[in-house]
């Protein structure tokens, strides 16, 4: 009965977990298209436009390319529903995550991993050029960032002796913030983070130019609910990787029941306060920046994979374990 | 009417082959629940004569290779029984491939149950030649010639040293059993236990894939019919991961570290050069079979993380390792028999090897298709399917290595091996997204891939029967764990794994991922189902789409050939034709070329030296008789010289 009550309760967290995923991630998006139309002297849409224009595209019909399979339409609901799974394991305001055992961090990428390869399918669906143009891209990208996303979280988690990404931000709070291994591993990750966003310097999410897309390009024969869901899995992957980072910045550690609602509140002021730091950060990066040639884009994620590889020497000299 | 003698005695042979199979799957479950025999195992004898004794023994760790074999069999077996039918319809005689079929599965049998060196040099030789056989089955083209030539060739480098390992065991025991060998182990010297594990390397990795013993298996895996094409890579080369198990770890072990390092550095190698080799290919077999390669480097990482736990006395990392080898061994198999029974479809539909002449064939063949999905999903280390589970387990073994090292560089490499890993998953996902998208998505590119018709039934059905059991295997983790707790119990002394325990915990997250994720886009279906669709042409900036508008098989993955172009050594040549003062061009032929790195390095030149000395030594034949009387003579005088 007990073990009953106590699966119910963990179920009923882990919805609560995905829901609060589920309604925040359009909120960031807006707000980073805010401080983006900040940096460039203009009004911009408001913080709510990203739900506006969910809805509007549910609402729509829907056209789908005489070449396509069924794979086409399941792609969307895929990438969703493993976009979720990855947010399983990614602590929450108060620190919980619902995937919390061992080995978990691997979980994260994977799932992404599970997305990249149903949306380089649906690519080649429409069997046009550039979709194919983005499939190929995205491969590319893809082959290299895994590894250095993987490596950034493993030194995370030897510097916490812990390989549960709840276990590492739990774990974080008693590192000190300028341990020099912690901060090459948060660089890795925030350049791999910038990689996977699909952003400047490396993506374009704003351009339709077919010289330059690559995630764009995959989702251009998508329309209504399709795309909208698409584009929904894209801002929770955001929302993610965002989350993910902040957690290694400023962790908060675990908030329990018995910090009282004074805790708890405050503990979700605080991760909104983060987020809105790296997304105006970001942001302000996207602004500062211009898009990078494709095959200079190895290099620089070349640069976080070493950053990582310097990260994990650095933590066995400073331990004095080399 | 002898089509119609033909037809039925296909049918019956081939499903003998798969009863024996399944009964011999069902016996081997029911003897396991039988008892605990399997920790120390069964023996018997068939026979002894000139000195020399034919034994066999059962324990647990051949009991889970017998089961992978007989379920390759199995599922083999079933394809085959459609897929063979096309033989008949050439009228080409089926009796050559029944027989070697036949004698190959026993044979390998033989080398899974061999106790002795006698009888594992012999069974192993059969099992080299039948697949030999096999494999050169269409003789007509010579590219298989070719293919079955080079196999035979490495087949034999590889037995040699085999053969050299087991007389220097046995000239220094005494005996040809595998026991005595053990016993002997750690009185050898530590020269002669690196030389025999060396030997041993060779010998067995070459049978494996291992890079650089690979060169045989892209040609002799794609060269071979379907079926035997997925017992090849499924269980053949499991096979010889077996015996490095049986040899290596039981016999010669425990070893020096490097042993472990080597493994490592040798799986990082084979995993990395076998998928980038994949994913420039267009060849619809090949591809698979150099991903094969990548496979057994993943192997050969948990092997090499194995032997360094061992080395290091870390249980739980040991443990971990030799849980994420079988759990890989049995979802290689059952994946790579998947995607090769797939091909063999494709093969069969549209005559063509060459991913660049197919395309939109899930519309055609959609069950194929579906099945082929689900294979590809499970090859490429991705989550929900069991592919992903194992390489996890085998990610945590390295992770609880570096963590429980003292000190030492060691700390830093074995990190960097996860590292390569996730590499190798990313161009896994490239490979793997070309051989299915542009074989099954979008249009088709030649009119042979127009008109496909999709396969006869049970070549579709024995494809799904393994994407079930694959499914299966991650939504009931605990029923594959008892099966590796089989050979668990037999190669170490611990407590059994279950899902409750530390190591099996991890692995009761694959059911529950499992059935989230199919829930979850059930829910997301749907709640999205409402809403108008209408079918319409692709955007095409207003001009109409032809077939050759489509990415390319080579096209898909030219930026992993540009990045990698120093290890893969590609060259391209473009030829113009140019007209008048060069602003028209005539023609235009553009040649890609992908080297064989090892091939050009490393073979060649041991094959020009051999050919140099075969030369050399002929000098001594110069066909004069004068010549051939001095030879006895000195002959003679030597022989007297030394009898003296």
């Amino acid at each position: 009965m007990d073990e009953l009550v106590n699966i119910l309760t963990r179920l009923l967290m882990g919805l609560g977990h995905m829901a609060i995923i589920i309604v925040v991630a359009p909120l960031l998006q807006g707000f980073i298209k805010k401080s983006k139309a900040f940096w460039q002297m203009r009004q911009g849409p408001s913080i709510f436009q990203p739900y506006r224009d969910l809805y509007k595209m549910m609402k729509k019909e829907e056209l789908i390319s005489e070449h396509a399979s069924w794979i086409f339409l399941l792609t969307p609901r895929i990438a969703l529903a493993s976009t979720l799974m990855a947010g399983l394991v990614i602590p929450n305001a108060w620190g919980w995550a619902p995937l919390s055992g061992w080995g978990d961090l691997f979980i994260f990428g994977a799932s992404l991993g599970l997305v990249r390869l149903f949306l380089t399918l649906s690519g080649l669906e429409g069997a046009g050029t550039f979709g194919g143009m983005g499939s190929s891209r995205e491969l590319f990208l893809g082959l290299l960032t895994e590894p250095a996303m993987l490596l950034g979280l493993i030194v995370l988690a030897l510097i916490t002796e812990t390989s549960s990404i709840q276990g590492i931000t739990t774990n974080l709070t008693s590192v000190s913030p300028i341990f020099i291994p912690r901060l090459l591993a948060l660089l890795t990750l925030g350049l791999v983070s910038i990689a996977e966003m699909g952003r400047i310097p490396i993506d374009n999410p704003d351009t339709h130019l077919e010289l330059t897309m690559i995630h764009e390009g995959m989702l251009l024969e998508y329309s209504g609910p399709s795309l909208a869901l698409l584009s929904f899995a894209e801002q929770l992957k955001q929302l993610l990787l965002l989350i993910l980072l902040a957690q290694i910045v400023w962790p908060s550690g675990l908030v329990l029941w018995s910090n009282g609602l004074v805790g708890f509140l405050g503990a979700l002021g605080f991760v909104c306060l983060k987020l809105a730091v790296l997304g105006f950060f970001f942001a302000t990066v996207e602004s500062l920046f211009v898009k990078r040639r494709l095959f200079l884009v190895p290099n620089y994620l070349a640069t976080s994979t070493a950053t990582a590889m310097l990260a994990l020497v650095s933590l066995w000299i400073i331990r004095g374990q080399i | 009417m002898n089509n119609r003698r033909s037809h039925s005695v296909r049918q019956l042979l081939m499903g003998l082959s798969m009863v024996l199979a399944g009964m011999g799957f069902i016996w081997g479950i029911v003897m396991i629940l039988g008892g605990d025999w399997y920790k120390t195992g069964l023996k018997f004898y068939a026979g002894e004569g000139a000195g020399l004794t034919l034994s066999w023994k059962v324990d647990g760790l051949t009991m889970f290779f017998l089961f992978i074999l007989l379920l390759g069999q199995f599922f083999s077996s079933l394809y085959g029984m459609g897929y063979l039918k096309e033989y008949e319809e050439k009228n080409k005689s089926l009796w050559p491939f029944f027989v070697t079929w036949f004698l190959f599965l026993g044979s390998m049998f033989g080398v899974l149950l061999a106790d002795d060196g006698f009888s594992f040099l012999l069974s192993w030789e059969m099992m080299s030649v039948f697949s030999f056989f096999l494999v050169l089955y269409e003789h007509e083209d010579p590219q298989n010639r070719k293919s079955a030539y080079i196999y035979l060739v490495m087949t034999h480098v590889a037995t040699v040293f085999l053969t050299a390992a087991t007389m220097f065991l046995y000239v220094k025991t005494g005996s040809l059993a595998f026991e005595e060998w053990a016993k002997a182990a750690p009185g050898l010297t530590i020269f002669q236990h690196n030389l025999l594990f060396l030997a041993f390397f060779i010998g067995l990795g070459t049978k494996a894939g291992f890079v650089p013993f690979h060169i045989w298996l892209p040609y002799a895996h794609s060269a071979a019919p379907s079926p035997v094409s997925s017992l090849m890579s499924g269980v053949m080369v499991k096979v010889a991961l077996y015996l490095f198990i049986r040899l290596v770890w039981l016999t010669l072990g425990p070893g020096p570290v490097w042993w472990g390092w080597l493994f490592l550095l040798v799986g990082a190698i084979s995993a990395l050069v076998g998928i980038l080799s994949a994913s420039v290919q267009s060849d619809l077999k090949k591809l698979l079979a150099y991903s094969t390669i990548e496979n057994v480097g993943i192997l050969g990482l948990a092997i090499g993380s194995a032997f360094l736990a061992r080395s290091w006395q870390n249980t739980l990392a040991m443990e971990l390792a030799l849980v994420a080898f079988f759990w890989h061994t049995l979802q290689h198999m059952l994946f790579k028999s998947l995607l090769f029974m797939g091909a063999g479809n494709i093969i069969q539909a549209t005559h063509t090897r060459n991913l660049e002449r197919l395309g939109g064939l899930l519309k055609r063949m959609p069950k194929t298709g579906l099945a082929a999905l689900i294979g590809m999903i499970g090859i490429t280390a991705l989550p929900p399917m069991g592919g992903f589970w194992g390489e996890l387990v085998l990610f945590q073994s390295l992770w609880v290595n570096t963590l429980n090292l003292t000190s030492g560089w060691g700390k830093v490499s074995l990190p960097f091996f996860i590292g390569v890993i996730a590499l190798v998953g990313g161009l896994s996902i490239a490979t793997f997204v070309k051989w299915f998208g542009i074989a099954f998505l979008g249009q088709a590119r030649s009119p042979m891939a127009q008109s496909a018709k999709e396969a006869h039934v049970v070549q579709y059905i024995a494809p799904f029967l393994v994407a079930g059991l694959a499914v299966l295997s991650v939504l009931w983790p605990s029923a594959l764990l008892a099966m590796i707790n089989v050979p668990l119990s037999a190669i170490r002394t611990g407590e059994t794994v279950t899902t409750v325990s530390t190591i099996g915990k991890p692995l009761i997250t694959a059911s529950v991922y499992l059935i989230v994720i199919c829930l979850l886009t059930l829910i997301i279906v749907m709640l999205s189902k409402s809403g108008a669709r209408r079918v319409t042409a692709t955007w095409n900036c207003g001009a109409p789409l032809t077939p050759s508008m489509q990415y390319t098989a080579t096209g898909l993955t030219k930026p992993v050939r540009i990045l990698f172009s120093k290890v893969l050594g590609s060259q391209r040549q473009v030829e113009r034709d140019i007209a008048g003062k060069g602003y028209s061009l005539r023609s235009l032929s553009y040649q890609g070329r992908i080297k064989e790195f090892f091939e050009d390095l490393l073979y060649r030149p041991i094959i020009r030296w051999v050919l140099w000395l075969a030369y050399q030594i002929r000098k001594l034949q110069e066909g004069s008789i004068h010549l051939y009387l001095g030879y006895l003579l000195i002959t003679v005088i030597v022989v007297l010289f030394l009898e003296r």
